[in-house]
């Protein structure tokens, strides 16, 4: 009888507890710095022109990614043969070269960059190692629940995952940069602007199309093309995905997953490209894509590992001025697969019209890619 | 008190003489014949004048024999040794003999102070006045056990008329060197009645003593502390059982742990940070002893609780410096918990009801007087306060929760001088907190400790078993559905022996360990899991140690412990190890060649030589200096690249490419006792230098890494700091208030940037936290309530953080700190308990305790784990997961019977 009691002490007492658990965000005192430097290039074993790209840092406050390009650099890109090109630039912080220097296997590459006020960066020499193939991209479809605070709701992916051949070289530093592409067409003359009352259709220039003067504005009329209808949008992956060592046998990768393909009415209204670069790795290259691996993976865990200053191979050579990025050289052999509607095991929706131009739509370019089919 | 002021007015005014040529050098040569000494006195009166001032019956039965001296000096020197008489000199011819008489004043006000503290006083008498003989000191051994359970009182204070102090060994048993004549000896442990034997000694003898518990809080619940605080070892603390069940507890749980980490110079990263920190240590370097075998993870329920169940603990010393040469294997601290004998007279047991667990210890004689039984077992009732949790971070309301320990303890007296201890134990985990991982660990221990008395010095206790911590991590994703596996077996021999002899006080002995290591197998569980299956090759190693040590004390105010450990460390097959190409950093693309090692083929062997010293000097009975030192070598190392200690964190031996670590520390330490050892307080600064730490590489990868030493390096560490602390012992309300101030860095600068970390410059540890402070009290309301509490403040860890971010291939990255260059906000917590007693009376069925507590008084948001998430663009932001982010009561009910 008395234990019973003590029970019900407690249990009442229990109800009185709440216990509340939460997430909350630190504020850090952090001293206004300086941007740092961004160096971002590449030279491959395909021919040029290749690309370096150079910007300055988000500020701590900051909450866009946008880029903030530095322009009027020399840049000049070395081989281990003693020869040299310059850099031209192209866009606002885009330079490239002209073609004169071609990355070949086994030989080495650096650039230097010089600011307009004279401070002068290298990156460290990189080789170009060779690298294997891609040999069969697979597709696997998946759907899962995720439970949210305001429901269930469903999640439908293809997970892709390839094989390899791992290449003659003992280096098995491979990436595999994963790229999903598919196209979307939206409607730009159909766009309208609301007032209080009443909505007046207001076509985009870009349409093609315009409003008729006459007859109270309620007719269009096509003047010309339409140059923002069709995007190609470009899914990058969030996480490099390299080589991991105990997946390798007998020189071939097997079953590497690569990335995922979310199943909508958008990225399936036509079909979905998957492009996969195999790419080989210096191991410093490895070594900057492994911290931004590290990185990207340990930012969902709540057990996160203590993450590390990702630095790269760009050191300044008259001054202190703080400078990150990677200039690398790669073998690069790409694949290509369509995912079509039909690899769906149930029939997707066609999406919504979007009385907009393609061009809102994140990540998105109105170029067609040159491998498109 | 007259006799005495005699003495010390005669010694003044006499004092100065010692002048050549006095009537001390008169030569006995001539005297050929044995005759009394008050004779030989009379004789050499007559003959050269001299004067002898003395009382006859002190001296009338001594003989003197021709030829043992040559002059009269000597012949007194010789005839006062060891008693109390001593002689000085009122002029050259002049000599007067005195009996000091400080031995009985002290005895005489012992027993005064006694009789008015209503103390029970025993008369024992060893030998008769008859057998004294001059110049001999006498011997007298004993042993202190517990009246109900008959364990051995380890610890407990022994004072000797206030004057001499000492305490009982590991096995209750103590030794007193003294001159013969009438002393009060008190025996003090703390909720044991106090003990005081009128004593009078004339020869060698024994004294065994049983001590009973008294069955309420006394104020005696700090004696220890008081009465050691100026005698007790430095860096040690011995936590009592009372004083763990009578804290604040979390869920209503009292903790082991959780009382450690209020103790000076210890902190823990966080909340419910599993393991704790030492002296700027890392977790690693705490050896958990419990009854004598390691403890790998000593955590339930993320780390809010500890896996020992105090209930079932007989005593628990903790060493953070000075540490004895019994122990090693770890750098900074130990923690060494001994279980509790079951009981050899009759049945009881004690039931605890908690907020979410609840325990039940049984314990009694299976053979009245021979043979015990004590059975413990604790575990959580059901998920139900996880579930209760009410966050916005929806991975959270998946979590579970579960855990248990049980134990079971069988004792046999074969006779007086031989006892055989059989401990089993057993401790599982499981809990999820996010999304679809499982962690489960568990602790497993079976060991037998033989205790015997080979005669009245020498005792030995011998120690065998097996010890078993494993953890499981379990996917349940259906396309990654997989378990890791992880588990460390270790064998354990021990044999330690403990001397008694005069003034000294000796142990010696042998430790054998066997690791065996399976760092990880890690393989699918569903036919459709993408999961590989990898297993990692097992890591076998023996540690090996002998070791002495003597602590001697040359006099009251003098005592010194030295001690040396001689560890041997042997890390040998079957195993595969890399070899990598000369001069260049340890890489896998410089592998050069595998070496494969046959069974039982050593692979590498370290050596360590571990010189430990402690000294006390009493500066006055209330206040004593004490100094420490030791170096310990540590050859398993605890690989980890989060602050605290997870389930998933890897044990590494020491092998072909780590190095042991060793640690170098020295504290020194003033204590003193103010008003009759009501307040006391202490300083104690220490330096601590830690070669061959080892930390991990920017975005090192841990588990099933087959060649850990690419992403591991080795480095040193350093610490200092002073810990100081106030207590009051005595009154109706008593504590302790505890400010420790210390640093804790690392540096790795290895011969390429790759093999730096923080380009080769100091950094904070990852648990630097300068400023911490602890104060605990403990208020009588009435004679059965009490309120307490504890207040705990700590600076928060150093942490990396982003500090910009920057675009790259169209994602954004982000740029974090140096390591640890930056802090966390500080952690601080209230906790306040009050304590309903039971009835006092002594014959009653039962005693009942009630403890109602607040954990986290006033609901501060301390962090259990730090994480930075973006927000898609921009620098990511740094968050905190507070697991309890509100006060949190509850209440438990502890039942005695």
């Amino acid at each position: 009888m008395k234990g019973r009691k003590i029970f019900s002490v407690i249990k009442k007492i229990s109800m009185l507890v709440l216990v509340t658990a939460c997430v909350d965000k630190i504020d850090f005192d952090i001293p206004n710095t300086d941007p740092l430097i961004v160096v971002e290039g590449m030279i491959t074993s395909d021919p040029g022109p290749y690309t370096v790209r150079v910007s300055r840092s988000i500020g701590f406050d900051s909450d866009s990614s946008f880029r903030d390009p530095i322009e009027a650099m020399k840049i000049k890109l070395f081989d281990d043969q003693g020869n040299q090109e310059d850099f031209t630039e192209t866009k606002p912080g885009v330079y490239s070269t002209g073609g004169a220097i071609a990355g070949a296997v086994g030989h080495s590459y650096h650039i230097r960059l010089e600011t307009s006020d004279g401070k002068i960066f290298e990156s460290q020499p990189d080789t170009l190692h060779a690298v294997g193939e891609v040999t069969n991209v697979k597709h696997a479809y998946q759907h899962e629940v995720l439970h949210k605070n305001y429901g269930d709701i469903d999640n439908n992916f293809f997970n892709i995952s390839i094989d390899a051949d791992a290449g003659t070289e003992s280096n098995n530093y491979v990436r595999w940069k994963f790229t999903g592409i598919y196209k979307m067409v939206t409607r730009p003359e159909l766009h309208e602007t609301f007032l209080t009352a009443s909505s007046y259709k207001t076509p985009l220039p870009c349409s093609g199309w315009e409003v008729l003067p006459a007859l109270g504005g309620g007719l269009l009329s096509q003047f010309g093309e339409c140059t923002c209808c069709v995007c190609w949008i470009y899914d990058y992956e969030s996480t490099p995905h390299l080589s991991d060592e105990q997946l390798v046998v007998n020189h071939a990768f097997k079953d590497v997953p690569v990335g995922t393909v979310s199943i909508n009415s958008y990225t399936f209204s036509d079909k979905y490209l998957i492009r996969i670069d195999q790419m080989s790795l210096s191991k410093s290259a490895f070594r900057f894509f492994n911290l931004l691996r590290a990185q990207r993976e340990g930012a969902s865990s709540l057990f996160q590992p203590p993450s590390a200053q990702i630095t790269g191979n760009i050191t300044p050579i008259n001054s202190n001025e703080k400078v990150v990025g990677l200039f690398w050289a790669s073998s690069v052999n790409t694949k290509l697969t369509y995912l079509l509607p039909s690899d769906i095991p149930y029939l997707v929706p066609p999406p919504e019209e979007i009385d907009d131009t393609c061009r809102v739509l994140h990540n998105s370019t109105t170029e067609q890619p040159s491998f498109w089919q | 008190m007259l006799l005495r002021k005699i003495f010390w007015l005669v010694l003044l005014c006499f004092a100065s003489i010692a002048r050549a040529q006095t009537i001390l050098d008169a030569p006995l040569d001539s005297i050929t014949e044995s005759k009394p000494f008050t004779t030989l006195l009379d004789e050499i009166a007559l003959k050269s004048g001299a004067r002898f001032f003395f009382r006859k019956e002190w001296i009338q039965d001594l003989n003197y024999e021709p030829g043992q001296v040559k002059t009269l000096g000597e012949a007194l020197n010789l005839f006062f040794r060891g008693t109390d008489l001593r002689h000085f000199m009122m002029d050259p011819f002049a000599v007067v003999i005195v009996k000091d008489p400080t031995g009985e004043i002290l005895h005489e006000k012992a027993i005064q102070e006694a009789v008015r503290q209503q103390k029970k006083i025993v008369s024992y008498q060893i030998g008769q006045p008859r057998d004294f003989k001059r110049g001999q000191q006498v011997k007298v051994n004993g042993r202190v056990t517990d009246v109900k359970t008959k364990s051995p009182m380890v610890g407990t204070y022994i004072s000797v008329s206030n004057d001499q102090f000492t305490t009982t060994n590991n096995d209750g048993r103590f030794s007193l060197t003294l001159t013969p004549g009438v002393y009060a000896l008190s025996f003090s442990f703390i909720n044991y009645e106090d003990k005081i034997i009128d004593l009078s000694v004339y020869a060698n003898g024994d004294i065994n003593l049983e001590m009973e518990e008294v069955p309420i809080l006394l104020d005696e619940l700090v004696v220890r502390d008081r009465a050691e605080l100026t005698t007790q070892g430095i860096g040690f603390t011995q936590l009592t059982m009372q004083d763990v069940k009578h804290a604040p507890a979390t869920f209503g749980q009292p903790d082991i742990i959780k009382r450690v980490q209020m103790l000076p110079g210890v902190t823990t990263v966080g909340e419910a940070a599993l393991g704790f920190n030492v002296r700027g240590g890392s977790v690693d370097q705490n050896l958990i002893l419990h009854d004598g075998m390691p403890i790998f993870n000593s955590a339930h329920a993320f780390g809010f609780l500890s896996s020992f169940n105090p209930e079932s603990v007989r005593d628990v010393s903790f060493y953070r410096g000075g540490i004895p040469a019994m122990y090693g294997g770890r750098a900074s601290s130990v923690l060494d918990i001994s279980t509790k004998d079951g009981s050899y007279e009759k049945w009881s047991g004690n039931a605890g009801i908690g907020m979410i667990t609840s325990n039940l210890l049984l314990d009694g004689p299976i053979q009245k007087d021979k043979t015990s039984m004590m059975v413990s077992v604790r575990s959580t009732y059901s998920n139900w306060l996880v579930h209760s949790v009410k966050t916005d971070y929806a991975d959270l309301s998946k979590s579970n929760v579960s855990f248990y320990d049980a134990m079971l303890k069988l004792t046999h007296k074969f006779s007086d001088r031989t006892k055989v201890a059989f401990t089993g134990y057993s401790s599982q985990d499981s809990f999820r907190l996010t999304g679809d991982t499982t962690y489960q660990w568990s602790n497993a221990q079976a060991s037998v400790t033989v205790d015997h008395q080979f005669n009245s010095s020498l005792a030995g206790q011998f120690v065998g078993g097996v010890s078993s911590y494993g953890y499981q991590i379990k996917d349940s994703d259906s396309l990654t559905q997989s378990q890791l596996s992880y588990r460390i077996t270790s064998s354990v021999l021990k044999a330690g022996f403990h001397y008694l002899k005069d003034r000294h006080k000796i142990n010696f002995g042998w430790q054998l360990m066997h690791y065996q290591f399976d760092p990880g197998t890690f393989k699918p569980t569903s036919p459709i899991s993408n999961a590989k299956y990898v297993s990692m090759d097992k890591q076998y190693s023996i540690e090996n140690a002998f070791y002495v040590s003597d602590a001697y004390s040359f006099n009251e105010k003098f005592l010194i412990e030295g001690g040396l450990r001689i560890p041997t460390f042997i890390s040998f097959g079957p195993a595969s190890v890399y070899k990598y190409k000369a001069g260049l950093p340890l890489d896998v693309l410089n592998i050069q060649d595998t070496v494969r090692y046959k069974t039982g083929q050593p692979i590498k062997t370290y050596f360590g030589i571990e010189p430990r010293l402690s000294f006390r000097w009493m500066i006055d009975p209330n206040s004593s200096i004490k100094i420490g030192y030791n170096r310990i070598y540590q050859f398993l190392h605890l690989i980890s690249n989060t602050t605290a200690v997870t389930p998933t964190d890897i044990w590494q031996p020491s092998g072909y490419y780590f190095k042991p670590q060793h640690a170098d520390q020295i504290s020194i330490g003033y204590f003193r006792d103010f008003r009759e050892k009501k307040y006391g307080i202490s300083a104690e600064p220490f330096y601590k230098s830690i070669k061959n730490i080892l930390d991990f590489k920017d975005a090192a990868q841990l588990i099933l890494n087959r060649h850990l030493e690419t992403d591991l390096l080795q480095g040193k560490g350093w610490s200092y700091g002073i810990e100081t602390s106030i207590s009051k012992n005595t009154g109706r309300i008593t504590g302790s208030l505890n400010y420790t101030f210390s640093r804790s860095f690392r540096q790795v600068a290895g011969p390429t940037a790759s093999e730096s970390i923080n380009n080769g410059n100091p950094y904070p540890a990852s648990f630097d936290q300068p400023h911490i402070m602890n104060l605990t009290w403990r208020y009588k309301i009435t004679r059965r309530y009490y309120f307490t509490g504890n207040f705990t403040y700590h600076t928060g860890r150093p942490v990396t953080i982003p500090v910009s971010a920057f675009a790259f291939e169209n994602t954004t990255i982000a740029y974090f700190s140096g390591r640890n260059q930056y802090r966390i906000p500080d952690y601080h917590r209230l906790d306040i308990a009050v304590v309903f007693e039971g009835n006092h009376r002594r014959k009653k069925r039962g005693e009942g305790i009630w403890i109602l507590s607040i954990y986290n008084v006033y609901g501060r948001k301390n962090p259990y784990s730090i994480f930075f998430k973006g927000t898609g663009s921009g620098v990511p932001q740094a968050y905190q997961l507070s697991i309890l982010g509100s006060a949190l009561p509850s209440i438990s009910y502890n039942f005695r019977f």
